[in-house]
């Protein structure tokens, strides 16, 4: 039987691998037959998600992607013990609930940081010779709320919808390097950062967030799934878009 | 922080003149809305480094409960 989103023989570096969306999707990866490298700031709990994972070859990284500059660097390094990999997902990310009259430039400044800018730097980390693979493929993690708005959501929705032009610029301008670059914009997923947001907001309206889902609250398989449909060969002709995985949110 | 700092730091989320709140009032009787909830909890965070969670400020019904949520933080 064909599987058309098979990974065998690609080397996948996953960001935020230690939970939710990135953990699921490294998971994934390894039973698609890939080879994940893990990358998050918390080590047991990378090693955690490393012992779900299938096969062997995996990779642990415990990195702070808050050395945004040392990024590419640093994917090098890494790709010369590994070899040139196929492609990376960034998931990791940081949400923030917060009115605008008491937003700051730092806060600003820090959910860029880990939202976009190390996103950027991880693709000019990937393009460099040696570092990918010929074809590959990048996934930012994005969100509805990069696309549509919530009351104390502009830093979050900014940095969010920031990843879906880089995604445009960057597929244009890589494409000859033979990299796509696409995003993948989830609604609300059964994740640990949706259940810190669930401490901040009065059970009414979450729950009227819920019932904003005609599907229900996803799952994280769910955003996974899509991910790697962009990443396999499943995705080798799209590039530059954003791929929407919301149960229904956005509809209305 | 001081008790009149603390009711500063409230005028100015609640975007009222400063002094106006003396720490007595029921939430529904000044400008208490969900907004005003989110930014209290970022207020927490910020000033006293407390994680507060929204049902912990949903039971407070008076400037006075918020004031408890605080706790040894607020000195008279």
């Amino acid at each position: 039987m064909l599987n058309p989103m098979a990974m065998t023989g690609r080397t996948i570096l996953v960001t935020g691998a230690s939970a939710g969306i990135g953990r699921e999707t490294a998971l994934l990866l390894s039973q698609l037959g890939g080879q994940v490298i893990l990358v998050a700031r918390d080590r047991s709990r990378l090693e955690e998600t490393h012992s779900l994972l299938v096969g062997t070859g995996h990779r642990i990284e415990s990195r702070d992607l808050s050395m945004l500059d040392e990024i590419p660097n640093w994917l090098q390094q890494i790709t010369t013990e590994t070899g040139p990999i196929s492609g990376l997902v960034h998931c990791a990310g940081m949400q923030m609930l917060i009115p605008l009259r008491q937003v700051t430039a730092v806060q600003v400044g820090t959910m860029m940081n880990i939202n976009l800018t190390a996103a950027i730097m991880l693709a000019r980390g990937l393009r460099q010779k040696g570092v990918h693979a010929l074809p590959a493929s990048i996934v930012f993690v994005s969100s509805v709320m990069g696309i549509v708005g919530a009351t104390g959501r502009s830093v979050y929705s900014s940095s969010k919808g920031a990843l879906i032009a880089l995604a445009k610029s960057l597929a244009l301008e890589l494409s000859k390097d033979g990299l796509r670059v696409n995003c993948v914009a989830p609604a609300f997923v059964k994740t640990a950062m949706l259940e810190q947001m669930q401490e901040l907001t009065a059970t009414a309206q979450f729950e009227a967030i819920e019932s904003a889902h005609p599907l229900g609250i996803g799952q994280p398989r769910d955003v996974a799934n899509a991910i790697a449909f962009l990443l396999a060969d499943t995705g080798r002709w799209i590039t530059g878009t954003t791929l929407v995985v919301d149960g229904g949110y956005m509809a209305s | 922080m001081k008790r009149v700092e603390f009711l500063k730091l409230l005028d100015e989320l609640l975007e009222l003149e400063p002094g106006t709140l003396r720490g007595n009032e029921a939430l529904d009787s000044i400008p208490w809305d969900s907004l005003a909830l989110i930014g209290f909890l970022a207020m927490a965070d910020a000033h006293f480094g407390l994680v507060l969670t929204a049902k912990d400020v949903l039971k407070c019904e008076s400037v006075a409960d918020l004031m408890k949520l605080i706790g040894d933080r607020i000195s008279n």
